[in-house]
């Protein structure tokens, strides 16, 4: 088999059950998650790969693979369809007479150093798929070259407030990592590792094999394999990145990324349309149609849409039809989701083919935040929302079983 | 249908685009937002499982070249098979450029000897329809036809029309060119062919060597006697793009939801290049109706009744109505446009009026700014 040496080799984790996204992730992986109208949220680690050089990509899966599986494909539509490299999709195997899933992230590496090992590789850079951003993990690997370094995470800048859901760093003038503190009570710094990293492989490749053999290990980065380079005097460095970024793990933030679409607060919201271009599969939809009652504000629509009721602050994924008289605001709908004549649906996320009937009601206005958490209603996936009934605000309902 | 191989005809040689095809073949024409016209019969032979297609191109090619490139958007960059293009002089024994189809399907002579398919569809590249080859090859075998056209029903129209007329059983029974307009329906040919490919180049051979071009007239007309001609009505949308006014009209059509639910998935979904655009933007002013959108817009003015292809940007008091708006179009601040087909890159500037009429649409021409 032909495969030439790659500087880097990308690890990408994906198997994530994402258990706080409820019924979206009922039969899908969260990567596989839509987001901003026509992406996945994997969309963006894969992008961002291909738009900074980066070409030979593993995709960790374990739950729900199928979905993505199927999307990724031979990973024609990120350019990643190559004779040497590409993507490839790593599921758990049986090996030998043994066989078991990937038990923590540390683990789904250690299971594929065959994989990496392949490609002769100087580098790892290692990525999940539950981030929405734009990145050029070049820049970050060219940082780790000049600083001699074993390790080098990316971090990103979060309020004090906030730190302690965080893996944070503390770093010296040099960015030199002294000290990682996993969701720490009291956070001695605002910089939070952001689950990029990129590790010498000959180095890494040591610490999982140490790693695999302590039975009391979770086999974790942030909670094992990091804290035990710290503890090792290993350089461990900090790249500082700017720009928006989102773990999209909840309800709430997924929505709130989804509405940052349609922010004007540059700062704060992600610029889909600049060079920096995001590859999705494509459906093969003819352009979306807007009614003689179609009424669009402020929102982002799709391809395939059908639309002749009323959308404002909304983000519309492709072939939705929202109907006369119907109300959608502040909401997220995700591909191929029926609304039906006079539903309104109001800080809302209408999953994959959910169906809202006539007259039906889902959600309703919010002021702001309770605790950091918007009280968004979600219509699962192939659910259905019958005539005139109500789904409450922060209400979750559970498409038929598949 | 791994049995029928597609020839397709890129420059149609009787169109009257003017200023649309200055720059570009019918073929790579733009159509409702996001595709161009030989999309229709690319998608329609690989849905119908038709995967070894031949492009005949005879000038302005480049941009048929960018659009399908190795055919990856339609499925058809195979190891068997796939998209293989002929520009003028593609072979050896074309001594001149061709002048007429029949010598257009000359020049290809080894490539219909080298095919291992035993039938070929032949077909123009400005019909815009979703069709079942396959259904139209059982057709042909139930009816034992040495050669099966496709027809539509329309009013024929002051262009070149082959208007066909059959018995109870769909055979034909007479056919001839029309260019008088009429507002009485008739049944008129596609210009879509089946037959036996052996039976293709002994035709194409025998009218060659006689100094023959003309398909229909020199062989279709003068066959009628001795060859079984069955006619396979479309029974669906169906149309011929040879001028402005019918370009601006039947792109106006897509308006309709029932011809777009025929149009685009009747028998499986037409394909177009990927771009990947994002979705469209509309802003706090856009006040759309009645139109299709397609990705990458962003939209802050009105705009009523008309069709905006991937990345037109329309400010804040603008006011496009019954228009078509190509690719990348910038309307500014304060602009009207009504009855307009804007081509592709055209820059409006602020406060500037374009009107026509429906019968008489103003184009403007790809990369100006007015």
């Amino acid at each position: 088999m032909y495969s030439a040496k790659k500087e880097t080799v990308t690890m990408l984790l994906a198997g994530g059950q994402g258990t706080r996204l409820g019924v979206l992730t009922r039969d899908i992986a969260k990567p596989a998650v839509p987001f901003g109208g026509k992406y996945r949220i994997i969309d963006f680690p894969l992008s961002n790969c291909i738009n900074s050089g980066m070409d030979t990509i593993g995709v960790l899966t374990q739950y729900q693979p199928f979905d993505l599986n199927q999307y990724i494909g031979n990973g024609q539509p990120w350019d990643l369809d190559r004779l040497n490299g590409g993507v490839f999709i790593l599921p758990p195997y049986v090996k030998g007479k043994s066989g078991e899933w990937y038990k923590g992230t540390a683990n789904a590496i250690y299971q594929n150093i065959e994989f990496i090992d392949r490609y002769d590789a100087d580098y790892v850079l290692i990525l999940s798929g539950d981030h929405i951003y734009k990145m050029d993990y070049s820049l970050m690997l060219k940082a780790h070259k000049e600083k001699h370094s074993d390790c080098t995470i990316a971090v990103i800048d979060v309020p004090l407030k906030e730190a302690s859901r965080f893996g944070i760093m503390s770093v010296n003038k040099n960015n030199k990592i002294t000290e990682f503190e996993e969701k720490p009570q009291k956070p001695k710094s605002t910089k939070a590792s952001m689950g990029i990293y990129i590790f010498n492989w000959k180095v890494l490749k040591k610490y999982l094999i140490e790693d695999e053999e302590n039975k009391k290990s979770n086999n974790d980065f942030g909670k094992d394999i990091i804290p035990k380079m710290l503890a090792d005097k290993q350089n461990l460095y900090a790249f500082s990145f700017e720009g928006y970024w989102k773990d999209v793990g909840t309800i709430s933030s997924l929505w709130q990324s989804n509405m940052d679409l349609l922010s004007r607060d540059k700062k704060n919201s992600l610029d889909l349309i600049n060079k920096w271009k995001i590859y999705a599969r494509n459906t093969a939809e003819p352009p979306h149609f807007v009614g003689k009652n179609g009424k669009i504000t402020n929102s982002i629509v799709t391809e395939g849409c059908l639309i002749n009721g009323s959308v404002l602050n909304s983000v519309l994924s492709q072939s939705c039809v929202v109907e006369k008289g119907a109300v959608v605001e502040n909401s997220v709908i995700l591909p191929g989701a029926f609304i039906g004549e006079n539903a309104v649906i109001k800080y809302s996320i209408v999953g994959e083919g959910g169906v809202v009937e006539a007259g039906a009601v889902v959600g309703s206005s919010q002021s702001g935040p309770e605790d950091g958490e918007w009280k968004i209603a979600v219509v699962g996936p192939k659910a259905v929302i019958k005539k005139q009934s109500v789904v409450k605000a922060g209400e979750m309902v559970e498409g038929g079983k598949q | 249908m791994n049995n029928i191989m597609g020839v397709v005809f890129a420059s149609n040689l009787e169109t009257k685009l003017n200023e649309l095809t200055i720059r570009r073949t019918p073929a790579s024409l733009p159509f409702c937002g996001r595709y161009r016209l030989i999309d229709f019969t690319l998608s329609n032979f690989v849905n119908s499982g038709i995967t070894s297609i031949g492009i005949l191109t005879k000038n302005n090619y480049n941009s048929l070249m960018e659009h399908i490139r190795m055919g990856r958007d339609w499925d058809l960059n195979r190891k068997n098979s796939g998209i293989a293009m002929f520009p003028p002089y593609a072979h050896n024994q074309s001594k001149d450029v061709y002048k007429d189809k029949i010598e257009a399907i000359y020049s290809i002579f080894n490539y219909l000897v080298k095919t291992k398919e035993e039938y070929a569809v032949i077909t123009d590249s400005n019909i815009v329809t979703n069709i079942d080859y396959e259904d139209v090859y059982n057709y042909h075998i139930k009816n034992g036809a040495d050669i099966t056209m496709v027809t539509y029903e329309a009013e024929p129209c002051s262009l070149r029309r082959i208007i066909v007329e059959t018995d109870s059983d769909m055979a034909v029974k007479d056919m001839y060119i029309s260019t008088v307009s009429d507002d009485r329906k008739k049944q008129i040919g596609l210009n879509i062919y089946l037959m036996k490919k052996d039976l293709l180049k002994s035709l194409i051979e025998n009218a060659y060597a006689r100094g023959l071009g003309d398909f229909e007239k020199d062989i279709l007309f003068k066959k009628l006697g001795q060859l079984k001609i069955m006619a396979y009505k479309v029974n669906g949308y169906a149309e011929i793009i040879d001028d402005i006014k019918g370009y601006f009209k039947q792109n106006m059509k897509m308006l309709d939801y029932k011809i777009r639910k025929d149009l685009f998935y009747k028998y499986g979904k037409i394909m177009t290049k990927v771009k990947d655009s994002v979705p469209t933007v509309y802003g706090d002013k856009a006040n759309v109706t009645n139109s299709l959108i397609a990705d990458g817009c962003i939209i802050n003015g009105t705009v009523e009744n008309s069709v905006l292809f991937r990345g037109v940007k329309i400010e804040e008091g603008a006011v496009i109505k019954n228009s078509i708006i190509m690719e990348n179009g910038y309307i500014m601040h304060g602009v009207n446009i009504s009855y307009a087909i804007l081509d592709k890159h055209v820059t409006v500037q602020e406060g500037r009026n374009i009107s026509g009429y429906e019968t008489y649409p103003v184009v403007i021409v790809k990369d100006k700014i007015v």
